[in-house]
């Protein structure tokens, strides 16, 4: 099969064409991938209570009520109330959108950035894929937590240096993985015909290197997704992250949690459940998505 | 393959250097030093400025950058990492013990996500979207997705609301007792574990696929269950380089990222040492710390290459 | 009644008397301490160096104090901890015009080495606290610039003069920091102490293991007889406070000196029953908020009294007192102590009234009248979760309520003293703890920035300057009293230079079998253990 022709044969297809092959495919990845199709409904679930939040929460999540302190779940608090009388409930829904404005900017971020410096590596091949890959090497190999710690020293813990933090140590295990494909491709005939063609390196790269690796780009992503969600919680729950009294799951996780893990312990479990089952579902549905995008995969 | 293989291995002197160049300056770029972090910011009162400046000077800190460098990568190359600038003590003493636990935990988390990975990683490939691969997967999804801090919170809170048992919080090395030892460090090295072997286990499975698909497999398997079995082994032989780097790589990873389940089961080893040394701006700490994980992580990635140099003909004579 | 019947009822009444003097006796008779057992308690921070001239840490103390002896002390069985009693020092005597301290040493002292400690060597050790050599640091040096020369005239007799009578002088010299060296090691190398031990306490060093414990045992030559009564103890380094609370739990431990939060207390002790005992006291630690003068609209002193006024201090107490180690609502000293404003006064102060509506209505009016409506602003916190986090959600929770909106911005601790001290911040957390409660020491703090560069308030106030001048050279009790009661009112109140927000409260749940230890208001204060005993056989 022949990737070039695919992409080809999509670019001819009708708007109206492409909508019915689209629901064909949502219906066949449901059909053939049932725990994808799981992981995938979590997310979209998730987005949703993230952009309904002001809307489905019983509670203000930054209303502190000290008559309610550590009250168990009941008819008032579904999932009870932390040390500041909090509902957790609430507090979990407002942490959705932290959640997801972490995962989804790191993960694009990181991704976008690794894809570009992989392609563009292999590509240009020589000294700047060598410069680059040492410069990967030693990323790669410099401790995570030691990288975020210290961008957060250095910038301060805001949101988008959140994300910053999150995103570098994402960038070089992105590119490594990107350059090796967009290696195969650059010793397609089609290449060597575009550049025999004279166009030009931008050109090349955006028309045909790209697309070729699309498949391994959405699996990054994805994957990368869940990643910085947890990556996010653990630096929360060190106090690197977001700050109180902004929702956010890790953050919930910390302090008087594990303090009164034995007396109060639904301000522990329910937010890891949060944290847990939202990693999950971003874990199925790439799982899922590599299988059904990774020809070596397909299953025939 | 000579050539190759000694190719591979200088290469990774640049990337250690790129490493040590990368976090001294990263450290001096934080706001701050270890002199701040050590007269200032108690709750105490503070010295005067005058006693800072001595103090930088007794450390080297008043010196140009670039002759601090020099000098602390000159002691390197000598495997001389200087003196802890929090305690004066050299840096070999400060990291003995925690490495020693550190790479004791990294060790039984290894083992413990092995046992569990290889045979999950094929059953699962042998039982392609059967029942019995959903449920391998699931289980290994979700050690990815709960946060092994998370999962040790929970571990204590169980056996304290159900055993009334606490596990002991003191390392006890395990030349001198074995059995206390054990008992402190099984815990996170199954959490962890747990954790790790959902790593291997979708390593595992993808590559015991991707072998099985092999056109000998599949003709083998045509032709009846004893020939399968040989062939299973045949083909866990081939399918394993790929779950080996996976191991390996985590491995190194462990010996140095533990800081939060660290915390949780309050293990003193380098996870937490890293966040203290670098708290305390403790940069010849830091930057000891960061070179050897850095150079662990090197060295089992330069071991995997010459691996597959050794068993992939491809590379051998390149 | 007649009189008969009165002497028969008197008899009784005596006779009921003795019988409980007797079972005193008898309580008193049991409490008489038992020698033996080592004494294991977790501290949560290493020591950096072995020398505590120049350290910060109660991590120094807690290990190392009992390896020490200083000139004086504080009363170990004075709740307060503001007593200073003798030590090495037997018996002193101060001059007329307070200007000159004579010290009469005790005889027969031996350092750890076996060589017998003379005034030389209390000399040595304060001349390298007070006047230190090129190269060492001293870290609580300011506070001795009164002394003008030391002096050691014969080997038993040490004599201090001063430059000006200081009534705050004695309370120095039983610094728990100030421990007394070998005079001939210090004069050989200045920093000898930093990682080794020699001192004349009741304790000798065993060893210390980096990242896990430090032992001491019982030192047999120990100058007052009896003592100590311990055979030895094991200082455990652990971090995590869940783990120490464990370690206690698991009946590890015996002790922890510095404090734990309310609910390991009531964790503790809903486990462990009456094997656990709690020893609280208001904790000479506080949190301040500092609204920074320079930056708009700070400098105007209606904003700040409304953001003073806004705090429902006693609602807070009660709440924050169940999740956080504060409590007590106090002024500028620690409640219970010699010059602590009693509370009927306190509640006359901006943000002390019982009537929280009232005063967030003036706070508004305030807020009106100064154009600060809808202010918004960064609150800068210090990146240590105990008690900083919970008291800043509370505050920002209280400022809400005044239509102030207030985002808090965490600074890892090591980089937060640089935001102090460069002024890059709105309002601040701030944050001060003693040794000893003391006014001399504790209101230096909020003097003009000029004079004292931990003044994060960034104000210049001659006022303040001249009270404390005055509390600090008062003659009489009572005299000091009324200047400390004037200046807490100009800082808190008229001028709200600062905020106070809670008194830190201290908590120290232990194993029943400890004894001889009494909590005080300073974690730096009775850790000698030279008083201290066990009941029971050690744990083992």
């Amino acid at each position: 099969m022949s990737t070039a022709t695919d992409i080809a044969s999509v670019d001819t297809v009708t708007a109206a064409d492409r909508g019915r092959r689209w629901s064909a495919v949502v219906a066949d990845f449901c059909r053939r991938r049932p725990l994808g199709a799981i992981g995938a409904g979590v997310v979209v679930l998730m987005i949703v209570v993230a952009l309904t939040a002001p809307g489905i929460a019983p509670y203000d999540p930054l209303n502190i009520d000290f008559a309610a302190m550590l009250a168990p779940p009941d008819a008032a608090h579904w999932l009870g109330t932390d040390a500041y009388g909090r509902d957790v409930l609430s507090r979990i829904i407002y942490g959705s959108q932290t959640a997801l404005i972490v995962g989804f900017g790191a993960a694009f971020i990181g991704a976008t950035a690794g894809a570009v410096l992989g392609v563009g590596s292999a590509y240009f091949g020589g000294r700047t894929d060598l410069v680059v890959q040492r410069f990967m090497d030693i990323f790669i190999s410099f401790p995570l937590i030691i990288l975020a710690l210290a961008m957060v020293a250095i910038l301060g813990n805001t949101l988008p240096n959140l994300i910053i933090a999150i995103t570098v140590p994402m960038i070089p295990r992105c590119s490594l993985v990107i350059r090796s494909s967009a290696l195969s491709i650059r010793e397609m005939p089609y290449v060597d015909a575009a550049r025999a063609a004279g166009y030009g390196h931008a050109r090349i790269i955006l028309r045909h290197m790209l697309p070729n690796v699309m498949a391994p780009y959405l699996i990054m992503l994805t994957s990368f997704l869940g990643q910085a969600i947890l990556l996010e919680a653990s630096l929360s729950f060190l106090g690197l992250g977001v700050q109180e009294p902004t929702a956010a799951w890790g953050l919930m996780l910390r302090g008087a949690a594990v303090e009164f893990a034995e007396t109060a312990p639904w301000m522990a479990l329910f937010p890891g459940l949060a944290i847990s089952l939202a990693v999950f579902a971003f874990n199925l549905f790439g799982d899922s998505l590599r299988d059904a995008l990774d020809p070596k995969l397909r299953t025939g | 393959m000579w050539r190759y293989l000694i190719n591979r291995f200088l290469l990774m002197i640049p990337t250690l250097l790129g490493v040590a160049i990368i976090i001294f300056l990263l450290l001096r770029v934080i706001p701050g030093d270890v002199v701040e972090a050590k007269f200032m910011s108690g709750e105490g009162s503070g010295v005067s400025n005058e006693v800072l400046a001595a103090e930088r000077a007794r450390l080297g800190l008043d010196k140009p950058v670039w002759e601090q460098f020099a000098i602390w990568i000159w002691g390197v190359a000598r495997f001389d990492f200087g003196i802890s600038m929090w305690t004066g003590g050299p840096i070999s003493e400060e990291i003995a013990l925690r490495f020693a636990l550190s790479l004791q935990v990294a060790l039984m988390a290894t083992i413990v996500a092995t046992l569990l990975a290889l045979p999950l990683g094929v059953i699962a490939a042998l039982k392609q979207d059967t029942w019995v691969d959903y449920a391998v997967r699931v289980f290994s999804i979700a050690g990815l997705a709960m946060p092994s801090f998370w999962l040790g919170i929970l571990m204590i809170l169980g056996f304290l609301i159900f055993f009334k048992w606490v596990p002991p919080m003191v390392y006890t090395p395990f030349w001198i007792d074995p059995w206390q030892n054990m008992v402190q460090l099984v815990w996170p090295a199954l959490a962890v574990g747990y954790r790790y072997s959902a790593v291997a286990t979708r390593m595992t499975r993808s590559s015991m696929l991707e072998v099985l698909r092999e056109d000998y497999i599949r003709t083998a398997r045509a032709k009846g269950l004893w020939l399968k079995l040989i062939l299973v082994r045949h083909a866990l032989k081939n399918a394993m380089l790929p779950v080996v780097t996976v191991i390996g790589l985590e491995f190194a990873f462990l010996l140095g990222g533990l800081v939060v389940t660290e915390q949780v089961f309050n293990l003193n080893g380098l996870g937490l040492l890293f966040v203290q040394a670098i708290t305390r701006r403790d940069y010849t700490l830091t930057q000891a710390l960061v070179l050897l994980v850095a150079a662990a992580f090197i060295f089992v990635n330069f071991a995997m290459d010459v691996m597959y140099a050794w068993l992939d003909p491809r590379i051998r004579f390149r | 009644m007649n009189a008969r019947r009165m002497t028969w009822f008197a008899g009784i009444l005596s006779a009921t008397a003795s019988l409980l003097l007797l079972t005193a006796a008898d309580a008193l008779a049991d409490e008489k301490p038992r020698s033996g057992g080592e004494l294991i308690f977790p501290v949560p921070s290493e020591p950096p160096s072995y020398d505590a001239h120049r350290e910060q840490t109660f991590g120094v103390i807690h290990p190392v104090a009992p390896h020490y002896n200083g000139l004086l002390r504080f009363d170990p069985t004075d709740p307060t901890g503001t007593k200073p009693v003798a030590d090495l020092a037997e018996s002193w005597t101060v001059s007329d015009d307070g200007l000159t301290y004579i010290f009469k040493l005790r005889k027969g002292v031996k350092f750890h080495d076996g060589a017998e400690m003379t005034s030389a060597d209390v000399k040595a050790s304060y001349d390298k606290i007070v006047f230190p050599p090129a190269g060492v640091v001293s870290d609580r040096k300011g506070q001795y610039t009164v002394v003008k020369a030391i002096e050691a005239p014969d080997a038993n007799t040490v004599v201090f003069r001063l430059k000006w009578p200081a009534v705050s002088f004695l309370a120095s010299l039983a610094s728990p920091w100030n421990w007394i060296y070998r005079a001939e090691i210090l004069a050989k190398d200045p920093h000898w102490y930093e990682t080794h031990i020699n001192g004349t306490g009741p304790f000798t060093f065993v060893e210390h293991v980096k990242g896990s414990h430090w032992v001491g045992k019982k030192n047999p030559n120990y100058w007052d007889k009896g003592k100590p009564y311990l055979d030895g103890y094991r200082a455990l380094f652990i971090k995590s406070s869940a783990a120490q609370v464990a370690a206690v739990r698991g009946e590890r431990a015996h002790i922890q000196f510095r404090g734990f939060t309310p609910a390991d207390r009531d964790a503790l002790k809903a486990a462990l029953g009456d094997k656990i005992t709690v020893a609280e006291s208001p904790w000479d630690c506080l949190l301040m908020v500092a609204p920074n003068h320079q930056k708009k609209p700070f400098g105007d002193k209606r904003v700040r009294r409304a953001l003073t006024l806004a705090l429902d201090r006693y609602a807070g107490s009660k709440a924050l007192s169940r999740i956080a180690i504060v409590k007590e609502v106090a002024g500028v000293q620690v409640p219970g102590t010699p010059y602590a404003t009693p509370p009927a006064e306190l509640e006359k102060l901006a943000g002390y009234g019982k009537d929280i509506n009232a005063a967030r209505a003036e706070a508004k009016k305030l807020l009106k009248e100064a154009g600060a409506e809808g202010l918004t602003f960064t609150l800068s916190n210090r990146g240590v979760p105990m008690p900083y986090e919970p008291v800043a959600v509370w505050l920002i929770d209280q400022w809400r309520q005044i239509g102030v909106t207030v985002k808090q911005e965490v600074v890892e601790a090591a980089a937060y003293y640089g935001v102090l001290k460069k002024g890059e911040f709105d309002i601040a957390m701030d944050f001060q703890c003693g040794y000893t409660v003391e006014p001399d020491l504790d209101l230096y703090k909020f003097t003009s920035r000029s004079k004292n560069p931990s003044n994060f308030g960034f104000y210049e106030d001659k006022v303040l300057d001249d009270l404390y001048e005055k509390q600090s050279r008062a003659k009489t009790v009572d005299e000091r009293k009324k200047y400390v009661r004037e200046f807490e009112k100009r800082l808190l109140d008229e001028e709200a230079h600062y905020m106070m927000t809670l008194q830190w409260h201290r908590i120290i749940p232990h194993s029943s079998k400890v004894h001889g230890w009494q909590v005080t208001p300073s974690h730096y204060l009775n850790n000698m253990l030279d008083t201290v005993w066990l009941s029971d056989g050690p744990s083992h």
